[in-house]
C-alpha cells in the first residue's frame, strides 16, 4: 500500500518538475520574443510580450533575478518611447528586486535627468545615505538569514564566554557576542526595512505631466507646487481619491491616479 | 401618358399665371385719430373687384362713403409692358369717443374669389381742450426772440416744446435706459433743426446712440390736446456709478414755418398767405435718473454684466497629443450691457500654453439695450501629455428681470493628452563643460537590454516572511537551547565544584586514615606498608587539597600552587622534604628511627597545611 503511494507521489513530483521545465522553455520564449520586437523597435509589442513573461504561469514566476531583467528591459523599451515616467517606475522596481544591478542604476540616472523636477534625494544627511546603500547590498530574505546567523554566534559566544576557564577564550567569545549581536541588530531592522518597503510601497513614481499638489484632498485647496513627470515622491497616506505625498521638504495632496507606486 | 403631361404642363404653368395676376387687398387709415375728427378710411384693391364688404364701423360715427375711384397705368420700359390698375373705395369716418379700436377686416370678390384685406387698428385721441392762451409766455418769447413782433403769432411754449422721456427713472448700475427726446407740434410746421444742437454729454453713463430713423410724425394727445410727435433723438443709457445722476437739459434750434398775420396788404397775399421762417430754441428739460447699486454679495467672477444672457460652448476635443492646440468656442447670446462684459476666464490646468481669447462680437442695438451674441475662442496648445480636467467655465451677471446674480456654467471637461511626436521632455540634450579630450560624449542613451537567460522558480516558494511567526521561531528556538546548554553546564560545574569542597573537606580525614594504616605498618615493622602509606597520605592530601587531578600530580605543580597561594616558603621546603624522604625511604630502607619521625613529621605539616587558608 505504501509503497504506491511512493509511486504515485514519485510521478506527480516527475511530472512537476516537467511541467517546470516547460514553463521555462516558454517563458524564454516570450522574452525572446520580447527582446526581438525591442530591437526591431516596435516597443509597443516589446512591453505586452514582457508583461507575459512577468506574469504568473501555473504556479511559477520568475526568479527575483530575472524578474529584475524584465523591469531593466521594460524600462528601456518605455524609455525608448519617450515614456520617462514608466521607465523610472520600471527601473526602480528592478532596483527594488535586485539593487546592485549597476545598467539599472545608470539607466535610471539618465531617464531621471531628462526629467524636469531637480531631484533632491530625500536622505541628503550622508549617514542616511549609507545606511540605505548597505541595507540595499543583501535582499529581505538575505538580510533574516544573516540576522539569524548572526544570533546563533551570539548565543554561542555568549555560551562560551560563561561556560569557559580560560580567559583568553573567555575574551574572544565575549567580544565576538556582543558584535555579532549589534551586526544581528542591524540586519534585522534592514530585513524589516526592505519588508516594510516592499510590502507598505510608500514610494511612488509622478505619471501626469504636470500636476500641482493640494494643501488639502480637494480640488478647490490651495495649489502648493508644481510637480513633472518622473519625480519620485512617498506616499504618507491616502484618503479616499488622495494621497498627501512629500517630495523633499514639501508636503502635499495630489490624485492617487496621477501616481503610480513603484 | 397624355393625361398625365397636360396636368403636368398646368402645374408648371398655372402659378406663373396666377403670380402676375395677384390680387393685393389693403385697409388704410391713421394710426391716431382725434374724437370729432373726421378720417378717411381707404381700400384699396389692385384688380377689378365688386362686392366690397365692409365691416362694422360700430365705434365711429359714420359720415359718408364708400366713394369708388379708380385708375390705371400702362407703362412700357425697355420693351417690356407693365401696367398697373387700383381701384379704391373711401370711407369718412369720425371717432366718437377716445380708446383704442379694431375696424375688422373687409371682403372683396374678385373673378368669384373672395379676399379679405388686413384689419386696421385706430386710436382716438380726446379732443383737444379748451386751447390755453398763454399770452404773457408768448410776449416773453417775442421779446427775447429778436425776429420782431411780425412773426410771432402762433408759436407758444404751448404750440411746440421737446420732451425729455425716460424708459425708466430708477435702474440699477449696468442696466440699459432709453432716452428720448420727442418734438411735440402743433400749428406750427417744423421745418429743420440747425446744426445749433447741444446734447448733453451724460457724464456718467455709457452712451450707445440708436441709429436714426426716418422721423415720423405721429399725433399724441398730450396734455389735453392732440399733437404731431417726432423722435428726434433717441440713446440708450448705462449708468456707471450708483447714485442720483442728473442728465442737463439738451438745446435743439428748429426752424419754424410760420404764417404770418399782418395787415392785409393785397388780395393774392391774403390769398396765398404769406409764411416766414422762425429760428427758435427749444429746450428739453433735464431729468435724474435714481441709480441702484448692484446688490452686495456679487459672485466670484463676477462679469460686470447685468441683463439677460444665456451662454453656450463647446471644446474642439478631449482626445488629442501633446503639442497639439485645443480650443475652446463660448457663445454668449443676451440682452444687455453686452459691449462691457469681461471674457469668463478659463482655468487652464498647468503646463498648458494659452493664448489671448478671441472675441467676435455681434451686436445690435434696439431700445431694449444691445442685444446679440459675443463669439470668444480660447486656444490652448498643451505641452506635457496625461489627463487634466478643465473646470466648468463659470459665467456670473445680475439678472435685470428677477433683480438677482445668477451663474451661468458650461463644461467641465477631461483631456486625455497622449504623447505627442516632439515631446519636449523627450528631446535629447547634451552639456558638456570640460574642455579636455577625453571620451567625448556624444550622446547618452540607456544601456542595452538585458539577453540573456531567465530563471524561474515555484509561485509559493518558502521564504521568511519578516515578522511572521516563523521568523521569531527562528530566535526562539536557538535562544532556548543556549539557555538550556546554560543550565546543564552550569549544573554540571556546580556539582564539579561540590566534589572539589568534598575533597578539600576530606582531605585531613583522609590523611589521618593513611598516617593510621601507616602506624599500624610501623607497629608491624612492615617498612615496605609503612612508607607506602605515608608517600600516599602526603600525596593525596595534596591533591584534594590543592584540586590537582592526579595526572598532573608532581613535586613541581604542587610548589608552584603552593607558591601562587602564598604559603610559607619554610612551609613548602618541608612539604618538598617529605616528599622526597618518603620517596627515598621506599627504595633505600632506614632505621626504625627515621619511620617514626617520618610518620611525626608528616602528621606535623598535615596538621599546618591544615591551619592554612588554602
Amino acid at each position: 500500500m505504501t509503497s504506491i503511494k511512493n509511486i504515485r507521489n514519485i510521478i506527480i513530483l516527475l511530472t512537476c518538475f516537467l511541467l517546470t521545465h516547460n514553463m521555462n522553455a516558454q517563458v524564454s520564449s516570450d522574452f525572446q520574443t520580447a527582446n526581438s520586437y525591442y530591437d526591431e523597435q516596435e516597443y509597443d509589442k516589446a512591453l505586452e510580450a514582457y508583461q507575459l513573461c512577468l506574469q504568473e504561469n501555473e504556479g511559477v514566476v520568475l526568479s527575483r533575478k530575472s524578474k529584475a531583467q524584465v523591469y531593466y528591459n521594460m524600462g528601456n523599451a518605455y524609455f525608448k518611447q519617450g515614456n520617462l515616467s514608466q521607465s523610472i517606475l520600471a527601473y526602480e522596481r528592478c532596483l527594488r528586486l535586485q539593487p546592485r544591478n549597476k545598467d539599472a542604476k545608470y539607466n535610471l540616472e539618465i531617464a531621471q535627468s531628462r526629467i524636469i523636477d531637480n531631484l533632491t534625494d530625500n536622505s541628503s544627511f550622508f549617514v542616511a545615505k549609507w545606511a540605505k546603500a548597505i541595507r540595499d547590498l543583501l535582499t529581505e530574505q538575505a538580510w533574516i538569514v544573516v540576522s539569524i546567523c548572526l544570533f546563533l554566534m551570539t548565543l554561542i559566544g555568549i555560551l562560551v564566554f560563561a561556560l569557559s576557564h580560560y580567559v583568553s577564550l573567555r575574551k574572544a567569545s565575549f567580544h565576538t557576542a556582543w558584535i555579532a549581536l549589534i551586526l544581528s541588530i542591524i540586519s534585522f531592522f534592514n530585513a524589516g526595512s526592505l519588508h516594510h518597503r516592499d510590502t507598505d510601497r510608500t514610494e511612488a513614481i509622478i505619471t501626469q505631466g504636470i500636476l500641482n499638489a493640494k494643501s488639502s484632498p480637494d480640488k478647490s485647496g490651495t495649489d502648493l507646487f508644481t510637480l513633472h513627470e518622473g519625480t519620485k515622491v512617498n506616499i504618507k497616506e491616502t484618503l479616499g481619491d488622495w494621497c498627501n505625498i512629500s517630495v523633499g521638504n514639501n508636503e502635499g495632496w495630489i490624485q492617487t491616479s496621477h501616481v503610480e507606486r513603484i | 401618358m397624355k393625361k398625365i403631361i397636360i396636368p403636368l404642363l398646368l402645374s408648371v404653368f398655372l402659378p406663373s399665371i396666377l403670380k402676375a395676376e395677384d390680387v393685393e387687398f389693403r385697409a388704410e387709415a391713421p394710426q391716431q385719430v382725434v374724437v370729432g375728427k373726421p378720417f378717411t378710411l381707404r381700400y384699396t384693391v389692385n384688380q377689378r373687384a365688386r362686392d366690397l364688404q365692409a365691416p362694422d364701423f360700430s365705434n365711429f360715427d359714420f359720415i359718408a362713403g364708400p366713394y369708388t375711384s379708380q385708375s390705371s397705368s400702362t407703362s412700357f420700359v425697355n420693351g417690356k409692358r407693365t401696367s398697373s390698375f387700383t381701384l379704391t373705395y373711401t370711407y369718412t369716418l369720425m371717432g366718437r369717443e377716445e380708446g383704442t379700436f379694431t375696424i375688422q377686416p373687409a371682403t372683396i370678390r374678385v373673378d368669384g374669389n373672395e379676399y379679405t384685406s388686413n384689419g386696421v387698428r385706430i386710436q382716438v385721441l380726446p379732443a383737444d381742450e379748451q386751447p390755453v392762451h398763454n399770452q404773457t409766455t408768448t410776449n416773453k418769447q417775442n421779446s427775447n426772440n429778436s425776429q420782431g413782433s411780425t412773426a410771432n403769432v402762433g408759436i407758444s411754449k404751448d404750440n411746440i416744446f421737446i420732451r425729455t422721456i425716460v424708459s425708466k427713472n430708477r435702474v440699477n448700475e449696468q442696466e440699459a435706459l432709453l432716452l428720448t427726446y420727442k418734438l411735440y407740434f402743433a400749428g406750427v410746421d417744423v421745418a429743420q433743426f440747425t446744426q445749433n444742437t447741444k446734447i448733453p454729454e451724460f457724464s456718467g453713463f455709457l452712451k450707445q446712440e440708436l441709429e436714426q430713423q426716418e422721423i415720423q410724425t405721429e399725433l399724441e394727445h398730450y396734455n389735453g390736446r392732440n399733437y404731431q410727435t417726432a423722435v428726434i433723438y433717441r440713446t440708450l443709457l448705462y449708468p456707471q456709478h450708483s447714485g442720483d445722476i442728473t442728465i442737463d437739459p439738451a438745446h435743439f434750434e428748429a426752424v419754424l414755418r410760420v404764417q404770418v398775420r399782418q395787415q392785409v396788404r393785397s388780395i393774392f397775399d391774403d390769398f396765398f398767405g404769406s409764411y416766414t421762417n422762425v429760428t427758435r430754441e427749444l429746450t428739453a428739460p433735464g431729468t435724474t435718473i435714481h441709480v441702484e447699486a448692484l446688490p452686495t454679495g456679487k459672485p466670484a467672477g463676477f462679469s460686470g454684466g447685468v441683463g439677460q444672457f444665456t451662454m453656450t460652448g463647446d471644446i474642439s476635443t478631449t482626445e488629442l497629443k501633446a503639442n497639439e492646440a485645443v480650443t475652446i468656442r463660448l457663445n454668449i447670446q443676451g440682452t444687455g450691457n453686452m459691449k462691457l462684459l469681461k471674457t469668463p476666464a478659463v482655468d487652464w490646468p498647468e503646463g498648458f500654453e494659452t493664448y489671448d481669447a478671441k472675441v467676435t462680437n455681434n451686436f445690435k442695438t434696439t431700445t431694449q439695450g444691445v442685444s446679440g451674441t459675443k463669439q470668444i475662442e480660447y486656444l490652448a496648445i498643451p505641452r506635457a501629455a496625461g489627463e487634466y480636467t478643465i473646470p466648468p467655465i463659470k459665467f456670473a451677471y445680475f439678472d435685470t428681470r428677477d433683480n438677482q446674480y445668477k451663474t451661468l456654467t458650461v463644461g467641465g471637461w477631461t483631456l486625455h493628452i497622449a504623447r505627442g511626436e516632439n515631446d519636449e521632455t523627450t528631446s535629447t540634450v547634451v552639456q558638456s563643460y570640460t574642455n579636455k579630450e577625453d571620451i567625448r560624449q556624444l550622446g547618452t542613451d540607456v544601456r542595452y537590454i538585458y539577453t540573456g537567460p531567465l530563471t524561474t522558480t515555484k509561485a509559493q516558494s518558502k521564504k521568511i516572511v519578516f515578522g511572521s511567526w516563523q521568523h521569531i521561531i527562528c530566535y526562539i528556538i536557538p535562544l532556548l537551547i543556549a539557555i538550556i546548554l546554560f543550565i546543564v553546564f552550569r549544573r554540571r560545574i556546580k556539582e564539579n565544584a561540590d566534589i572539589v569542597r568534598m575533597r578539600y573537606k576530606k582531605a585531613n580525614k583522609v590523611a589521618q586514615k593513611r598516617l593510621k594504616e601507616a602506624q599500624k605498618a610501623m607497629n608491624e615493622h612492615n617498612k615496605q606498608a609503612f612508607y607506602e602509606a605515608i608517600e600516599r597520605a602526603a600525596w593525596t592530601y595534596l591533591s584534594d587539597r590543592l584540586n590537582i587531578p592526579t595526572a598532573n600530580l608532581n613535586k613541581e605543580n604542587i610548589v608552584s600552587i603552593l607558591r601562587s597561594k602564598q604559603v610559607d616558603e619554610q612551609l613548602i621546603e618541608e612539604v618538598k622534604q617529605v616528599l622526597s624522604t618518603a620517596e627515598l625511604a621506599r627504595y633505600a630502607p632506614s632505621a626504625e628511627s627515621a619511620m617514626e619521625q617520618l610518620y611525626k613529621q608528616t602528621s606535623e605539616l598535615i596538621d599546618k597545611l591544615e591551619n592554612q587558608k588554602i
